[in-house]
């Protein structure tokens, strides 16, 4: 397991209220749901850096195009 | 990290110390399109031309240096298992991502780890290696690979929840070797077959696991 540095993070009612109900909604920890955040993320930046497009489908297979900044 | 595992020598039976590791590198993709590929189609045409289409490794076509940009994403984290400096198994899991939602009806929409590729070295492939009339060399490399991912789902919180597509040939091998849950097949990735894990399930196989 690597290393691990201790931070903290200043959120608000609200912001804290989401995190408390996807760690909820997802069964894991709120440090465990941020570091995934954090993950997605990475990815979603590494892939866009590419030339990549980020796209949602609906049940009737339309997409739409997730504009990140 | 590197951590020494247990696997058997089945030419002598005896169990042997192998070193499992996260720190894969391209060096190590390049080292199965050197040993594994041309052993894989060599394989692939023997059993092609036996007239065994069944028995060929539906994965005989994989090249892993495709995935050296994938190297440095957090999502993903790769682990191999090395023993007498060759590379005896190579997996990819996934930490976020599309798949890494539960399906299970009991435990929908939770977080899991999903498995995305894993690959045991031909001479230990066991479907290939019997029908080629040989045994495997040493196991079991796709259950320590495994074991691997759910002690990585229980690091990152997910309580050893994981989840794959399995390609046909491997379905036996997760459904009773593994003991995972067979949920569907997914339309949206070539009709696989989605198999997951509870926690249960996931602590039951840990405890069982054995070379």
């Amino acid at each position: 397991m690597a290393d691990k540095r201790t931070m903290t993070l200043n959120l608000t009612d609200q912001e804290m209220r989401l995190l408390d109900d996807l760690s909820a909604r997802k069964d894991v920890s709120k440090t465990a749901l941020l570091r995934q955040a954090l993950r997605l993320y990475q990815m979603v930046e590494t892939r866009l850096s590419r030339g990549e497009k980020l796209f949602f489908e609906d049940e009737e297979k339309k997409k739409a195009e997730l504009m990140v900044v | 990290m590197k951590t020494p595992i247990e696997i058997i020598d089945n030419k002598t039976g005896q169990p042997v110390e192998a070193e499992l590791f996260d720190e894969v590198t391209v060096e190590h993709f390049i080292e199965t399109q050197q040993e594994w590929r041309p052993m894989v189609l060599k394989a692939a045409r023997q059993l092609a031309a036996r007239g065994s289409h069944e028995l060929i490794p539906q994965h005989f076509h994989w090249d892993w240096t495709v995935k050296a940009p994938e190297l440095n994403v957090l999502a993903n984290t790769f682990y191999g298992i090395r023993y007498e400096n060759k590379l005896q198994g190579l997996m990819k899991i996934q930490i976020v991502g599309e798949f890494c939602r539960c399906r299970l009806p009991e435990q929908a929409d939770r977080s899991l780890v999903y498995v995305d590729y894993v690959e045991v070295a031909p001479w230990n492939l066991k479907v290939l290696m019997v029908a080629l009339g040989e045994k495997p060399l040493y196991s079991p490399i796709g259950s320590r690979l495994i074991e691997a991912a759910v002690l990585k789902s229980k690091e990152e919180d997910c309580k050893g929840r994981i989840g794959l597509h399995s390609l046909p040939i491997t379905e036996q091998f997760y459904r009773h070797a593994c003991r995972m849950t067979a949920v569907g097949r997914d339309s949206a990735k070539q009709n696989l077959l989605w198999l997951e894990y509870t926690p249960e399930q996931a602590e039951n196989f840990l405890t069982g696991v054995s070379p």
